[in-house]
């Protein structure tokens, strides 16, 4: 206890010396390895923990400690925050409690809070009514609730101090993301991309709710907040102005999705928060066609780095422009530094949706990096380097194959080659790991009409197991996890999994990484090799992100499972088999034949380790 | 954000599906004279399966997929509605459609009453299951019987089903 107290002392000194900057407080707490206190452990995503007292020597003496029933059944993503306090602190799927854990209690319940919100908000939640989690900062946690709403606790006491509303669910807006603290702003995106929303990132005052700025995905520059002789692309300005409304037919950009759902991650030496936008409105490609011709339709799927101060756009980076296939652009950006060509650079990293590990610079938003981690990937054959533009396979083109026209085998499915699971960066090894889809589809687009509230997708689809490959150790599973070289864009080691591997990874100074599977398995593997060198069963699949944190002296690992998501939705009654038979053995495996519904958190720590 | 999901069908494509399904009652009713064609009907000829049949599954992909899974056979969010439907009369299955059901937190089925698509698609997806629970069509798209093949009056269909008399 008495480091923490001493680290306490010394936060509340500096708060005192930054009146100007309030609220670096997060960025102080995520310096201290032995907290966990952001979702994705800090600003820059990386999921990574210096701690190693859990490392490849002892791993064999990890044990589940204690365990909590959160009571709620649905899709648990996201995880525990540790801060320093003593407790856990834990959300639930909707309808979104917040429980305060007592760690050396064995998660006696300190508090609870339970929102009071509206249930019809549940049918405009297309994946299930997952939330990823808390945010914390001086005394307050931060909860983006299914409904909008936007809250502040104090986390001592579970009282709530304000809220804000973020979002209308009648016109099919809603909440799943972990907001971000940044200086004295928390930041939030929106969920809806299939309800037609018109996607945007908003920042509010820490203490008071009070809304700073909203940046669209879509429409004017001036809602956008870029300047198109400043704002660069591909590392030049925009130039042309308005690219958000030209983009698109007639005024479809109001209903232009680009909902920003998924992680904000944040350079504080360049001071810009970093995320990607989804999905532009209507899934059939031909509804946002310019002339009949593709369309960029700016700025969905775009890496977007903004200013927290004022929402401004230092860059955009469109990774697929005119999507016919859902590659929903939110995969986390990990913001990780490089050596390319023999040049230092200051990287951003993403295991994207559309099969491809991207490599970009920070600064100036430049294309370094493309290639697939995902061999099956056939929807594009490459990328230009040149222009940062795909070279989309026709085969493979749900526009040019036609609406009604069912376009068969294509590589990765909507729900992306990686989903919203968070991987980890270890520096130590420069490799990323991530847990990894394998899986194709079959894509219908349709005429489909706008209507406020109501689903706005106009395409089907049906999901398959990725073909078994020469040579490839995939054999016919659904998932893997993999270890990827951002710079040179190979893949290094890939343990196969049955399932869609659906939870966040952590890498460690222990020489582990671990992550979860959805038949509920926490597994640690060596991070060198991949070889699997513990796993233990929870009672639920895992969707969650596996956490770690050191409270008075001992190590724990903390992770909740309960499965649902969208993985939950697509996987749980098995996948078709595409090709019958043909040595596939567990390729339309069911996961109601592994796992059932139920939230639970689970602490892990050495059994040998010293008692708190 | 992505999904299996459900859409929403504009009211033209809504209406054209309405024409259609009637223009297949229609068509079916004249063909075989005294037998009606209702709700929970459905013809197999070689893993082929009428119109209607065929509508429903397409129905059921675009609609109700996102919650009640592939193919009828559920998910971690709603159930599989392969046995619920031969459990339910068309009615109980038209009702839960149309009025949704508040089930307990976190579990709700919306309604699809402002749907004109689902509504006029709810007799096809009926079919569509009986069929899946009488495991006379698998998984996946089926594929349509020929239009010359259903006016063939003499070949024997391998598997009729008009059980539905309920359903008024």
């Amino acid at each position: 206890m008495l480091k923490e107290m001493k680290y306490a002392i010394a936060t509340i000194g500096l708060l005192a010396a930054t009146t100007l900057q309030a609220n670096d407080n997060q960025l102080e707490l995520q310096n201290n390895p032995e907290l966990w206190a952001t979702q994705l452990g800090n600003y820059q995503g990386n999921r990574y923990s210096k701690l190693d007292q859990i490392n490849r020597d002892t791993i064999n003496g990890l044990r589940p400690m204690w365990q909590f029933s959160t009571g709620v059944l649905r899709g648990h993503e996201g995880g525990p925050l540790y801060v320093g306090d003593g407790r856990l602190y834990i959300h639930t799927p909707f309808p979104n409690k917040v429980f305060a854990l007592d760690l050396e209690d064995q998660g006696r319940i300190v508090w609870t809070y339970e929102p009071d919100q509206d249930p019809r908000v549940i049918p405009v939640m297309c994946c299930d009514t997952v939330n990823r989690g808390l945010a914390y900062a001086d005394g307050r946690l931060f909860l983006g609730q299914a409904n909008n709403t936007l809250i502040a606790l104090d986390s001592e006491s579970g009282e709530l101090l304000w809220e804000a509303t973020n979002g209308d669910h009648t016109k099919g807006e809603s909440n799943t993301m972990s907001p971000l603290v940044v200086h004295d702003k928390v930041v939030m995106g929106i969920s809806g991309g299939e309800f037609g929303v018109r996607g945007h990132m908003t920042a509010y005052n820490v203490e008071s709710g009070e809304r700073v700025w909203r940046g669209y995905s879509n429409g004017p520059d001036s809602d956008v907040l870029l300047d198109p002789q400043k704002t660069l692309m591909m590392g030049k300005p925009i130039g042309e102005a308005d690219l958000g409304v030209s983009t698109w037919p007639e005024g479809e950009w109001k209903r232009g999705g680009g909902a920003p759902w998924g992680w904000v991650t944040y350079d504080p030496e360049l001071d810009l928060i970093y995320y990607g936008s989804g999905n532009p409105g209507s899934w059939n490609p031909e509804q946002r066609t310019v002339n009949g011709e593709p369309a960029d339709n700016k700025w969905a799927i775009t890496v977007f780095a903004r200013d927290p101060n004022t929402g401004e756009v230092k860059w955009v980076y469109q990774k697929v422009p005119f999507d016919e296939w859902d590659y929903d652009g939110v995969n986390e950006n990990q913001l990780i530094d490089v050596e390319i060509d023999g040049e230092q650079r200051k990287g951003l990293a993403i295991i994207d949706r559309t099969g491809f590990g991207f490599l970009l610079d920070r600064e100036s938003g430049e294309l370094l990096v493309a290639e697939k981690f995902a061999p099956e990937t056939n929807w594009a054959s490459h990328y230009d380097m040149d222009t940062g533009r795909p070279v989309v396979n026709e085969e493979f083109s749900t526009f040019r194959q036609g609406v009604n026209v069912n376009t068969t085998d294509i590589c990765p499915t909507a729900m992306g080659a990686k989903n919203m699971q968070p991987s980890a960066y270890s520096p130590e090894t420069g490799l990323l790991y991530a847990g990894i889809n394998r899986i194709c589809m079959n894509y219908e687009p349709y005429e489909t009409e706008y209507v406020a509230g109501q689903p706005y997708v106009g395409a089907t689809l049906t999901m398959m197991p990725a073909p078994v490959q020469e040579g490839d150790g995939n054999k016919g599973r659904m998932g893997s996890f993999i270890a990827w070289d951002p710079v040179k864009g190979e893949v290094v080691w890939e343990i196969d999994e049955r399932f869609a591997v659906w939870s966040g990874a952590l890498a460690t100074a222990g020489g582990l990484a671990f992550y979860g599977t959805l038949e509920g398995h926490v597994k640690a593997v060596n991070i060198d090799t991949g070889e699997e060198l513990w796993s233990f069963k929870t009672p639920s699949g895992i969707i969650g992100n596996i956490n770690t944190f050191q409270h008075q002296g001992k190590q724990y690992l903390g992770v909740l499972s309960g499965v649902g998501g969208w993985a939950g939705i697509g996987l749980a009654a098995g996948l078709e088999d595409p090709e019958e038979g043909l040595g596939a053995v567990s390729a339309f495996a069911s996961l109601k034949d592994y796992t059932e519904l139920g939230g639970v958190l689970t602490v892990f720590a050495l059994s040998d380790a010293p008692d708190a | 954000m992505a999904l299996i999901k459900t859409l929403r069908l504009s009211l033209v494509t809504g209406a054209i599906g309405a024409v259609l399904f009637i223009g297949v009652t229609t068509v079916s009713a004249e063909a075989e004279g005294k037998e009606g064609v209702g709700p929970g009907d459905y013809t197999v000829i070689d893993g082929k399966v009428d119109q209607g049949t065929y509508d429903g599954y397409i129905a059921y992909t675009r609609s109700c997929m996102a919650c009640h899974g592939p193919d009828g056979l559920g998910s971690s969010f709603a159930p599989s509605l392969i046995k619920r439907a031969q459990q339910r009369s068309f009615a109980e299955f038209a009702r839960t459609i149309a009025g949704g059901l508040q089930i307990q937190p976190g579990k709700v089925m919306p309604s699809f009453a402002d749907d004109e698509y689902v509504l006029s698609n709810i007799e096809n997806i009926y079919s569509y299951m009986q069929a899946r629970g009488a495991e006379e069509v698998g998984r996946g798209r089926p594929k349509v019987i020929a239009p010359d093949a259903d006016a063939d009056k003499k070949e024997i269909p391998e598997s009729t089903n008009n059980k539905n008399e309920e359903s008024k």
